[in-house]
């Protein structure tokens, strides 16, 4: 009778009742158990790796890490940190010294820009007047001009009789 | 010999005068752990030295900022296999060897190693082990030989403990089939 109840679906029922597993875990619990089984008889046969180190590797090495740590320290202690600004007197004239160098350069800076735009818009202003008056005012005013200059005095067929009667055909070829 | 406590350690260190002491105390309770966490996974000595020394002196240089939101040993250890992989993966890129190949070269070094007298069964245990994926062996390891819980192996490695039972269970059974290949029954 007492057999009965412990088999029986309403027991199993009320022995599962409020208790959960991690998903999968019936599954999971199988291999689990046979890698445990595995692993018992191995160690079993291979406690050790079989790795092993030189004769007393282990006092050289934790001197060797003592050692490597002392280093730093001294290299630490050794880099000393130089100050830059060591008075306020220097700190404040390299400053004012900064500020001068830096105003010239955008003052020079400017007035080269400013010289540069001007004669750029002289250039543009004398095309554009010489554009807007008529071609025949300006031929006049070249062949008026040209009226003024001093013209010489001696007729052609003059000059023509003086060369002729002053020097010889070789001479004239050869200054040609 | 009684093993001084982590807080024992750090708050000796956080005081200069006695920060020496505690670096020491420190070295003495952990830096054989490190070692052999290091060279199971290195598996040549003398790189193991060098990576060892590094860890310690990285553990020197930041063990004043070192928050006690997390366990001293956990973040010792998270150093040393994060340099330890590193290291691996700076050796795959200097002799452009190809992520399948690594086992063999290091293979090589534990059969030409002066430094391994394990017998028939340790040495192929090693070979089984150096044919398993980088994370499945360094977990193998912490558990293995380390003895680590998986709560402590989730914290060292950033991952949970679901995937690390997981990655330790294929282990496992890697290794079983292929010892019984090599017809070594345990």
């Amino acid at each position: 009778m007492e057999e009965n109840l412990e088999n029986s679906e309403w027991m199993k029922g009320i022995k599962e009742a409020g208790f959960t597993t991690p998903s999968n875990y019936f599954e999971e619990l199988n291999d689990s158990i046979r890698a445990r089984m595995i692993t018992e008889r191995l160690r079993a046969s291979v406690p050790v790796d079989g790795h092993t180190v030189p004769p007393n590797y282990f006092e050289q090495l934790q001197l060797n890490i003592l050692a490597k740590t002392a280093k730093q320290i001294t290299a630490s202690r050794q880099t000393k940190i130089v100050r830059l600004w060591r008075s306020n007197v220097l700190k404040y004239a390299s400053a004012a010294c900064f500020v001068i160098i830096a105003g010239m350069g955008v003052y020079f800076n400017i007035n080269e820009q400013k010289a540069t735009q001007n004669n750029n818009y002289t250039e543009t202003a004398t095309e554009q007047m010489l554009f807007d008056i008529d071609e025949e005012v300006i031929i006049e005013h070249i062949e008026a001009n040209y009226k003024d200059q001093q013209k010489p005095t001696a007729k052609e067929t003059a000059l023509e009789n003086y060369i002729l009667n002053n020097y010889s055909q070789n001479d004239l070829t050869g200054n040609l | 010999m009684k093993q001084v406590e982590d807080s024992e350690i750090l708050e000796k260190f956080s005081n200069i005068k006695t920060r020496d002491e505690a670096f020491n105390l420190l070295l003495n309770k952990y830096q054989q752990k490190i070692y052999w966490h290091i060279r199971r996974l290195v598996i040549d000595h003398d790189d193991t030295d060098d990576l060892v020394q590094d860890v310690f002196i990285k553990v020197w240089k930041n063990l004043e900022n070192f928050r006690s939101d997390s366990q001293l040993y956990t973040w010792i250890y998270r150093i040393a296999t994060n340099e330890s992989i590193t290291f691996l993966n700076k050796q795959k890129q200097r002799n452009n060897t190809p992520l399948d190949e690594v086992s063999g070269e290091l293979e090589e070094t534990l059969v030409a190693s002066s430094y391994f007298d394990g017998d028939k069964i340790q040495m192929k245990l090693q070979k089984a082990l150096l044919k398993l994926p980088e994370k499945q062996r360094l977990i193998f390891n912490m558990k293995y030989f380390d003895d680590l819980k998986y709560e402590e192996i989730a914290a060292i490695t950033g991952t949970s403990v679901g995937a690390l039972k997981a990655s330790f269970h294929i282990a496992v059974k890697k290794i079983e089939t292929f010892m019984l290949n090599e017809d070594i029954t345990f």
